[in-house]
């Protein structure tokens, strides 16, 4: 049963890579054909082979300042979401906090953090990573709550009775069964969490950061209507973006053995 | 062989509700023998799980004397006295067969060799020995329910709950699946002692020492029948005469119990 499915595994892959490339293919040409036969003029929407031509001529500088505002994201989702963790262990251990902050997460959770940003700034300095890795720890920590604190609450009363039957002790019960269910949730949060950071390092980097950094270069190559260039960065950030998606999804399927062959 | 393991006393259980206390059992005294099979049966509500949950601690008496191999039913949970099944297989989704048998085993601390050769030597009994890599969610409902006994037998428990576990299979599993558990119950050495709560009448029939059928509204002891079929019972038990008798005489026995 399961040689089978893994020796269906690449063709299965295939098949689901194949249609989204197709299409991501088709948009790029509309999106070519488009600018040229239309007379689209540069400042408003420049062709793709014009981004991909600025973004070839030095990039090795745009994946440097790339990498100084992921270093952010993944330095704030680690801050969040470790946090996040933590504080649904706390909620399970006393369910008195989970009364009163569970639904205050929820709140917190539609609330724009984002917007947070400029006081953040004033509170650890305009420029500082501080200020961003704060934001983005801010904007993963609640879905992480959230998710975590829904995941370790799943085990079904059976399933409890079972390892007290045992007269396991209140840590196994954590570590043997509430923990392990958790981990899907906490997957689906980290999953979350990756987009999520990613837009939280770029956007605070609007309202000031380094020189050298995405946002504050998409800004103000914008500002000057250098779109090519802004575009180009926009694609790093896409890329990273993406690249971070994925490392979870792959972290996933290493963590979790037991899910592979199921939908 | 002839020990008392489990005695009630006029053990009562009283749920507050809204609509004010409701008694699931009343009144239920009950001797049981060390290494009898004893059943459960009665309708809904009657009170048979409640008793069951009672000897394995999950619930406590609120009147009465309850002890379990001479001591508190508490005592004995924490000297893990008690294996359980449920009508669900329970099985933990992210631990293979062969790990999810050796869960008990984890808990109570022993050596992880001792622990691979004995969920192997268990699967071997309930015939998993070639699914001990596999996820539950490979298997099918018969087969993870198996792996539920064997994590229930994996410590050698004196006492084994078993809350109608065989209530979610199929009619051919679960007859198949009946003459597997007295076999390993059987050839179990010391022989546990098994509760079993039952919904089925021939089953009941088949497996029991004893049944204790039960009425409900309050939950009580209506009557005791004891079986005396033959051992080792086989599909040929099912069709003897004394067999069909047994479950006439307990069908009318619940009957009863509804107060015709």
């Amino acid at each position: 049963m399961t040689a089978a499915a893994l020796a269906r595994g690449p063709t299965d892959w295939l098949r689901t890579a194949v249609p989204p490339l197709l299409i991501f293919v088709l948009a790029l040409a509309a999106w070519e054909g488009a600018v040229r036969g239309f007379g689209i003029p540069l400042y408003l929407l420049p062709a793709p082979s014009g981004i991909l031509e600025t973004f070839f001529e030095r990039p090795d500088y745009l994946l440097r300042i790339g990498l100084s505002t992921f270093s952010n994201a993944l330095l704030g989702c680690l801050v969040g979401c470790t946090l996040g963790v933590l504080v649904a262990a706390l909620c399970v251990r006393w369910p008195i906090v989970a009364d009163g902050l569970i639904p205050l997460s929820v709140a917190a959770s539609a609330v724009p953090i984002i917007a947070l940003s400029p006081l953040m700034g004033i509170w650890l300095g305009s420029v500082s990573a501080a200020s961003k890795i704060g934001v983005v720890a801010v904007m993963t920590f609640f879905p992480t709550l959230i998710n975590v604190f829904r995941g370790l609450m799943t085990p079904r009363p059976e399933e409890i009775a079972l390892l007290r039957s045992y007269a396991a002790p209140e840590i196994d019960i954590f570590r043997k069964l509430r923990a392990p269910a958790a981990l899907p949730f906490l997957f689906n949060a980290l999953r979350i969490c990756t987009t999520l950071s990613m837009i939280g390092a770029v956007v605070a980097e609007f309202f000031g950061g380094p020189q050298n950094s995405l946002g504050v270069y998409i800004k103000s190559q914008a500002g000057i209507l250098r779109t090519q260039e802004a575009w180009s960065a926009i694609i790093v950030a896409c890329l990273l973006g993406l690249a971070f998606y994925l490392s979870v999804l792959l972290l996933e399927r290493l963590v979790m053995p037991w899910r592979r062959g199921r939908r | 062989m002839n020990d008392t393991i489990i005695t009630f006393d006029r053990v009562s259980k009283i749920y507050p509700s809204g609509g004010g206390p409701v008694t699931a059992l009343s009144d239920v005294s009950l001797h049981i023998t060390a290494g009898e099979f004893i059943a459960l049966i009665g309708p809904s509500g009657c009170g048979k799980s409640t008793l069951m949950r009672l000897i394995g601690d999950l619930e406590q008496p609120s009147s009465g004397a309850l002890a379990v191999c001479g001591k508190s039913a508490a005592q004995a949970r924490r000297d893990r006295d008690y294996g359980i099944v449920f009508q669900s297989p329970v099985l933990y989704d992210w631990r293979t067969i062969s790990k999810n048998v050796e869960l008990p085993l984890e808990i109570m601390g022993h050596a992880t060799a001792e622990r691979t050769a004995r969920a192997r030597d268990l699967l071997k009994l309930v015939g998993l020995q070639d699914f001990g890599d596999a996820y539950p969610h490979q298997l099918s409902g018969g087969m993870q329910q198996r792996a539920a006994i064997a994590r229930a037998l994996s410590f050698a428990p004196k006492v084994l709950l078993m809350d109608e576990p065989f209530g979610a299979l199929d009619e051919i599993t679960r007859e198949r699946l009946q003459i597997e558990l007295l076999n390993i119950w059987s050839t179990s050495e010391p022989r546990s002692t098994v509760i079993f709560v039952t919904h089925s009448i021939p089953e009941a029939v088949f497996l029991a020492d004893r049944v204790v059928v039960m009425s409900p509204r309050p939950g009580r002891i209506d009557q005791i029948i004891p079986i005396d079929l033959p051992r080792p019972r086989t599909f040929a038990t099912r069709e003897a005469a004394a067999f069909f008798a047994l479950a006439t005489q307990v069908r009318a026995a619940l009957r009863h119990t509804e107060g015709e």
